[in-house]
């Protein structure tokens, strides 16, 4: 009997191993589309952020401005403001059932008619799970620190 | 009866066609029902939320709310559930109105995200204030239950 009952435990652990070890490679997965985002960003590259994004997408910057996913595309392709380097710091990746909620703060620095700009926003991404691959559904920035401007 | 055998092939054909066409388009209807239903149950929750904000009914907050939520406040100050319910009872605010306007839901399963405007209205520290700006909301049906799994504000900036 306590053979049993050992091999059931020891099943279940396995298990449970197994879902924990498949739920961490899915938040990793999410967590290089999130990088893989800001690099397509920087590139200006509205291809590979198409790949990235659902078709009924929704996108509210850092201003409060409501986009679609062909508004924003054509933002990315011609942006009011042209980012150098953007990085996102402290992220973290929720999974529930097929959809991952990512919350992170994200560090942009570029150039604004000549001047050099930075801000700190934090942004809440939605990602829904279609067949084998993540797609962004909801995507929302909003201002921790205001834009400064140097020369 | 060789002769009839292909026309009651093909009568059983074209009824097993009709067959798997209603049951095709009673399913597509039956999603659509369903997605007309969880739709309106989430635009009820965000009513019931700013409802439960005015009164400072952290409670009844709770309810709605899946304990690992995240809310991204429209200063951008992160918080967990229990500091959001904390806020909300905080004694230094007094919202007077909380409205939303212009809100659509969509419905991907399990998961939905309403979208729309936030208008707050009331006084904090003995100041008045207004403000207005852009929200995303994602729920989760967990058996059987919508819950808020993750909230963002996004103040309109001009």
């Amino acid at each position: 009997m306590w053979k049993l009952a050992c091999v059931v435990l020891i099943s279940a652990c396995q298990l449970a191993a197994q879902s924990e070890s498949k739920s961490s490679i899915e938040q990793a997965r999410v967590m290089l589309l999130e990088n893989a985002w800001n690099q397509a960003v920087q590139a200006k590259d509205a291809r590979a952020l198409d790949t990235l994004l659902a078709a009924d997408m929704v996108y509210v910057e850092y201003d409060g401005t409501l986009m679609n996913k062909a508004e924003y595309l054509a933002s990315v392709r011609s942006p009011p403001l042209d980012p150098l380097r953007i990085v996102n710091e402290s992220m973290t990746v929720r999974l529930y059932d097929q959809v991952a909620v990512v919350n992170a703060v994200c560090r942009e620095n570029g150039l604004k008619n000549g001047k050099a700009y930075s801000f700190r926003e934090r942004f809440t991404d939605t990602w829904i799970r279609r067949g084998n691959t993540w797609e962004c559904i909801a995507s929302q920035s909003t201002l921790i620190s205001p834009m400064t401007l140097t020369k | 009866m060789i002769t009839t055998k292909p026309v009651a092939r093909v009568v059983y054909s074209a009824f097993f066609l009709s067959l798997v066409v209603i049951i095709l388009v009673q399913s597509v209807m039956a999603q659509g029902d369903s997605d007309a239903a969880a739709q309106t149950k989430i635009i009820a929750l965000e009513h019931a939320w700013n409802l439960a904000e005015t009164n400072k009914d952290s409670k009844a907050l709770s309810a709605i709310l899946e304990d690992s939520m995240v809310y991204v406040d429209y200063d951008g100050t992160l918080r967990t559930k229990a500091e959001f319910l904390a806020r909300v009872k905080m004694s230094t605010t007094h919202p007077e109105q909380e409205v939303t306007e212009s809100m659509t839901t969509r419905v991907f399963g399990s998961t939905a995200v309403a979208t729309g405007i936030y208008v707050a209205k009331g006084v904090e520290n003995g100041k008045p204030y207004l403000r207005r700006g852009r929200f995303i909301d994602t729920w989760a049906l967990k058996n059987g239950t919508w819950l808020c799994v993750a909230s963002q504000a996004t103040p309109f900036i001009h």
